[in-house]
């Protein structure tokens, strides 16, 4: 027999209350892993969904909703644009890549994104190339010869179940348009992953405004220049005009992550509360299971225990309790993250790596076992004082 | 090995606790008193005439105002409290009132944790010498039983057993069947002094019962040890 069995017994003996303080301590270590978990997925994710264009183009308004829209597919879609807004941007000698796009409706809350096969083109520069995985892309058709053909990102196909050559469309209205898939993308981790890629073409004939206005219009520009030093300029020049604007995605981004960092410091005070509510509570027990065990402590003084010794088994005590709800709480707050990222992603949000194992587990776990200690320290040195003649007496 | 001169020897040994008013109450005063050897003897009292407090004293589980105690030829009153409590976990047993049972451990167990606190015994030898024990007093079907399913006389006998668990040569046994009803303390108190006189130990009770009083081989009266402290009261 060695201290830990009599620990073991002792948590044994008080099974109820043992398990209802571990499960408290697992509550509050998994709020905390789960929170710093999809916190930082969430950073992932737009870090690795963010654009390799430096510039985008589209109607005036929310330069933060236009990113959003165009880059993640979130948020609710800008106004349109002309079609001549992306021809002169095509013929800015200072422009590299200049790619439309079109936000449509969704087939089965997939968005469908309506864009030339410039977008799909492997400039030296991008990070990201989507790639196929099977079939083809669709065909540049000519605008008034739609071919009504969909390239469907991996997400998209995965959840939709749609395969090359399946045909679909969404509401009736949409019968008589309806889509061919010719192609799935591979993975990307990108809101690519979630979009139903149709030629502009195919898109504004589908567009019933469109379609009668005989107008060709776009969300929005994605635009890389030959120069970064032509950046200010052109996104100068392009907000300039009363009626469209160029946003930075990556001012974007950083005024997004600066909010990230306000609902970090938020948390991590809700966090602190949390850990203060769970050592107290780990306290109180400890406190009172020593209470109740004087007489026992005192037994065990009379037949030789040292004072270390029973000060040892208290604090052991409290540590192994936070330590099991420690060990329970990181693969709850686990569990937490992969539930909330996934009904994240379902929703088009951006969360990547929520589950990538880091520092943060054994930290957290360290922190939760001194915690243990911390709080099990004063009973330790009750367990310490206790009078043995005193609490020997009969009752 | 036992040192030769007495097993137990006590000399000008005060105990007082102190008053609310400053003052302090002075419950023992022995002058002299010493257990030659082996054998059982057992010192009678009354009720509060300073008999528990005498063993805590004697175990070493509380000091001396003043005096000096030896027990097979160490003076414990000397002796730092650390090396108190092993020495006290080494060679001496304490039987309690009251069982003082683990009630979280088996029977088993809580002879085990005697020798856990005392690590004279080898970890491997400790459960098999504690089945020993608990058998030779009867209890072997019970080794797995907490305190809560056991007897009352069966749990003092796990206390004796624990009491046994590292052979000390001096045991204690504080009212061993005050706690008992009269045919289950004649069968403890047999044990008891059998395992004893087995084993050559020497064996303190203190006792106010009269069914022990005669168990003895030699019968002291608390009035006579602590004499002074009964007059002063």
């Amino acid at each position: 027999m060695t201290p830990v069995t009599v620990v073991w017994r002792y948590l044994q003996g008080r099974f109820v209350t043992s398990v209802l303080t571990v499960v408290s301590v697992a509550l509050g270590v998994s709020l905390v892993i789960a929170s710093v978990l999809l916190t930082r997925g969430i950073k992932e994710g737009f870090i690795a969904g963010a654009t390799d264009y430096n510039l985008i183009v589209g109607a005036k308004g929310s330069p933060t909703q236009l990113v959003l829209n165009v880059v993640f597919r979130m948020d609710a879609p800008t106004p349109n644009i002309p079609l001549s807004a992306y021809e002169d941007l095509r013929a800015d000698p200072r422009v590299e890549a200049a790619v439309p796009v079109a936000m449509g409706d969704a087939y089965q809350g997939f968005r469908y994104v309506a864009t030339s096969a410039a977008y799909f083109a492997p400039f030296s520069w991008r990070r990201h190339v989507p790639a196929l995985a099977t079939g083809r892309l669709f065909r540049s058709e000519a605008p008034e010869r739609p071919d009504y053909e969909a390239v469907l990102g991996a997400d998209a196909a995965r959840r939709t179940g749609l395969k090359p050559e399946d045909r679909f469309y969404e509401g009736e209205e949409m019968a008589t348009y309806p889509l061919r898939v010719v192609g799935v993308l591979r993975p990307t981790g990108t809101a690519d992953d979630r979009a139903i890629f149709i030629s502009l073409a195919s898109y504004w004939e589908m567009n019933e405004v469109s379609r009668k206005a005989r107008v060709k219009p776009l969300t929005a520009v994605l635009v890389r220049p030959k120069r970064l030093s032509d950046l200010t300029a052109l996104h100068r020049g392009w907000n300039v005009g009363p009626d469209l604007q160029a946003a930075l995605p990556s001012a974007i981004l950083l005024n997004i992550f600066n909010l990230l960092g306000l609902v970090e410091d938020v948390l991590a005070v809700v966090l602190a509360v949390v850990a203060v509510v769970v050592g107290l509570y780990l306290f109180v027990t400890m406190y009172n299971a020593t209470l109740e065990r004087r007489r026992e402590i005192a037994t065990m003084r009379a037949l030789g225990a040292r004072r270390a010794t029973v000060l040892g088994i208290v604090l052991l005590e409290s540590c192994a309790i936070a330590g099991l709800g420690g060990l329970a709480g990181i693969l709850g707050g686990h569990g937490v993250a992969a539930l909330g990222a996934s009904l994240l992603a379902a929703r088009g949000g951006p969360v990547t790596h929520a589950l990538a194992l880091s520092a943060l587990q054994p930290v957290t776990f360290g922190a939760v076992v001194a915690l243990g200690a911390l709080a099990g320290l004063l009973p330790a040195v009750l367990a310490y004082r206790t009078e043995v003649a005193e609490n020997l007496a009969p009752l | 090995m036992t040192p030769a001169g007495p097993v137990l020897s006590l000399r000008g040994v005060t105990k007082s606790f102190p008053l609310a008013d400053g003052g302090a109450l002075q419950v023992l005063d022995v002058e002299h008193l010493e257990l030659p050897g082996a054998g059982c003897t057992v010192i009678k009292g009354r009720s509060g005439s300073g008999k528990t407090t005498l063993l805590n004293l004697i175990a070493g589980v509380s000091a001396p105002t003043g005096g000096t105690i030896v027990v097979h030829g160490t003076e414990i009153t000397a002796l730092p409290e650390a090396r108190r409590d092993r020495f006290r976990a080494e060679r001496i047993g304490y039987v309690f009132q009251t069982f003082n049972l683990l009630p979280a451990f088996s029977a088993l167990e809580n002879v085990v944790l005697a020798m856990m606190f005392a690590r004279t015994v080898p970890r491997r030898e400790q459960r098999p010498r504690a089945r020993a024990i608990l058998g030779r007093l009867g209890l072997g079907a019970r080794l797995g039983h907490t305190p809560g399913q056991l007897s009352r006389g069966e749990q003092q006998r796990v206390a004796i057993a624990r009491a046994l668990a590292n052979d000390p040569p001096l045991i204690l046994a504080d009212e061993p069947c005050a706690s008992l009803d009269a045919a289950t303390a004649r069968e403890v108190l047999a044990v008891l002094l059998a395992v004893c006189r087995e084993a050559a130990k020497t064996l303190l009770v203190v006792s106010h019962d009269e069914a022990v009083l005669g168990a003895g081989d030699r019968l002291l009266d608390m009035a006579t040890i602590n004499a002074r402290a009964e007059a002063a009261g």
